[in-house]
């Protein structure tokens, strides 16, 4: 028998459970993400128009990481709890 | 919030067993700190004010710590972090709203006069040292400083709204209940596998996930502990939470991978600052293990330890070179993906990835560098070692050997720092340029000292403006806050944004003119920012 130290993190694996999913979009408020990528404003601004108009979306809502490198600060995550939903989005 | 010079109030508050106490001042200077539990800069705060109370010993009194929540959670915090000071409570928040800091921690140093001496919100080493600092000196103790530049923390944070600002606890609110640790001191002890007899250890090594894919030592617990007596801490110290998931790097984990990883006892001396580094937030080790970009740490030695742990700086140096580069490299690539979590294809994105992924390890080679040492040039003194830790591409080899003059080598290097993270990208990008000895004597002899090189090769090293006529590439997107200067005569953006942005490192064998040029990942506080620790005993 030969016993080994575990050399892993040996936490259980965060679990958590998805939002609710959306049941319909109109009417709704959306939050649409910019990561901060060049050229994710250009996909963001398609979304935006498509939304509105084929989907009903009564209200979106832009805003922008400060750096893709990172988390999104707890502040901005804070700023977005109104809405009904969020699509971030990445693009190069 | 109450400045410099104001009257300190006084009211009363009760502490956790239940006896009534002034808070104000009645027979010398004293330190009021404000707290929430479940603010996770209060957290980091609260060990350095358990060491302020250990410096003022006896009279730790004059330390008083005041919790905005009730007995319950202030309790669990004070047996969590063994808080050795007096706490009394503020659930009424009366003594919150009279001193009224806009946020916690908050600190307030009041002198024997009972006003204000110097009021402080957020987590600032450098005024929780100054604060500490005018307690003890006030006491007639010797002003010890608290927090050590380079513990692994960063340097400052803001911290939590005040709750009597808040109108959650205006309403009955309160602590949440699963508060955030940035920085804890301890952390679990590893688990032990059973492999029986009938199953090869290092095969299920290997099958366990444990090994990057390489044969690895298999982390048996005579090892492990060798190797955390080396360390001198106790095994189940962290010494930073590794990104991007955050796994606890306790110097038992670190000397199993440490173990696996091939290195010798003595190594923990070197991993143990270099795990602080690659947790350091200005590192930003989530970005550099998520990106789908390749870059991987790269690890400095400078200074005379290097040598006496076996770190080769000379021929070979990016090779199989010696056990100490190897193994501490590979130890340190380990760590990343069993306790940061980031595995290739899952977390971990990288398109490609390069080899410096299995190692990336080198030390700079002072016996055959005209120039002061890379830790040096840090502001570390000659005798301390130290680690830096970059984010790093793989390296590019650069070959010049015509040039006799420090300018021709030096533009041949330029040519290729132009062409580090893409052609066109300027500003946002940095880079370490491992001279070779023959280059850093040539360079030398004409003259050049080491910061003379570095504004030469940031003069000198741009992109001609003709390559961005070439719409729709990479760089093209956005020219905003680039440079325009003339090399050669031509029109270029300036590639590097400052000369600082460029680090030079000696290294390699003595025969060959072959510098490298390691382009960086995203540089500055928006990406990743190098770092430097010192391997130090006291620091451990």
């Amino acid at each position: 028998m030969t016993t080994l130290v575990n050399p892993l993190d040996e936490r259980a694996e965060a679990s958590g459970v998805p939002a609710p999913r959306l049941e319909r979009l109109e009417g709704s408020t959306l939050a649409l993400l910019d990561i901060s990528k060049p050229g994710g404003s250009h996909f963001l601004d398609r979304m935006a128009e498509l939304l509105v108009s084929r989907y009903g979306v009564a209200r979106i809502v832009r805003e922008t990481k400060p750096t893709y490198t990172k988390p999104a600060p707890p502040a901005l995550v804070g700023k977005l709890g109104f809405v009904d939903g969020v699509i971030e989005a990445l693009a190069d | 919030m109450l400045s410099p010079g104001d009257l300190a109030p006084s009211p009363t508050l009760r502490s956790l067993a239940g006896e009534r106490h002034a808070l104000g001042v009645d027979d010398g200077p004293r330190l009021i700190a404000f707290v929430e539990v479940d603010c996770p800069t209060c957290r980091l705060t609260l060990p350095y004010l358990n060491r302020l109370a250990g410096l003022l010993g006896e009279r730790c009194e004059r330390l008083v710590l005041v919790s905005q929540d009730g007995p319950e959670e202030t309790r669990a915090l004070v047996a969590r972090y063994e808080l050795a000071v007096p706490v009394l409570l503020d659930e009424a928040l009366e003594a919150s709203r009279a001193f009224d800091p806009p946020s916690v921690p908050a600190l307030f140093l009041v002198g024997a006069d009972g006003r204000i001496g110097s009021a402080h919100v957020g987590f600032h080493k450098a005024d929780l040292n100054a604060t500490a600092g005018a307690l003890l000196a006030s006491l007639g103790l010797s002003a010890t400083p608290v927090a050590d530049a380079h513990d692994g923390a960063p340097e400052s944070k803001p911290g939590c709204a005040s709750r009597h600002l808040s109108i959650a606890t205006a309403t009955g609110g309160a602590a949440s209940p699963e508060p955030l640790d940035l920085r804890p001191e301890r952390g679990a002890r590893a688990s032990r596998i059973e492999v029986s007899d009938s199953e090869d250890a290092y095969e299920y090594c290997i099958r366990a996930g444990f090994s990057g894919f390489l044969p690895v030592v298999p982390p048996t617990v005579d090892r492990v502990e060798a190797f955390v007596a080396a360390a001198g801490l106790a095994p189940e110290r962290v010494i930073g939470l590794v990104p991007p998931c955050y796994g606890a790097a306790t110097v038992e984990k670190i000397a199993a991978n440490a173990v696996m990883a091939g290195c010798g006892p003595e190594h923990m001396e070197v991993l143990i600052p270099i795990v602080r580094a690659a947790c350091d937030e200005r590192f930003n080790l989530h970005g550099v293990q998520a990106t789908t970009n390749s870059a991987t740490p790269l690890v400095i030695l400078s200074g005379p330890a290097a040598a006496r742990l076996g770190f080769v700086s000379g021929a070979g140096v990016f090779g199989n070179v010696a056990r100490a580069n190897s193994t501490v490299g590979r130890a340190l690539q380990l760590i990343m993906a069993n306790l940061g979590g980031a595995r290739p294809g899952e977390i971990d994105m990288a398109t490609l990835a390069h080899p410096g992924r299995f190692s990336y390890c080198i030390a700079e080679n002072h016996a055959a560098s005209p120039w002061e040492p890379l830790h040096v040039d840090l502001g570390f003194a000659p005798d301390e070692s130290t680690v830096t830790l970059f984010a790093a591409a793989a390296p590019m080899e650069v070959s010049e050997h015509t040039a006799r003059k420090a300018e021709g080598v030096l533009r041949t290097i330029a040519a290729t720092l132009s062409v580090v993270f893409s052609w066109r990208r300027c500003g946002r990008v940095d880079a370490v340029v491992v001279v070779c000895p023959e280059h850093a004597a040539t360079i030398a002899a004409d003259g050049f000292s080491k910061r003379d090189a570095r504004d030469f090769l940031f003069e000198n090293t741009g992109v001609p403006l003709r390559a961005f006529e070439h719409e729709g590439t990479e760089g093209t997107q956005s020219r905003d806050g680039l440079t325009e200067v003339l090399i050669d005569g031509e029109r270029h953006y300036r590639k590097f944004a400052d000369p600082y942005q460029i680090q030079l490192v000696v290294a390699g064998g003595t025969a060959g003119k072959f510098s490298a040029v390691i382009g960086g990942w995203l540089a500055g506080p928006k990406g990743s920012e190098s770092v430097t620790y010192p391997i130090r005993k006291e620091m451990r």
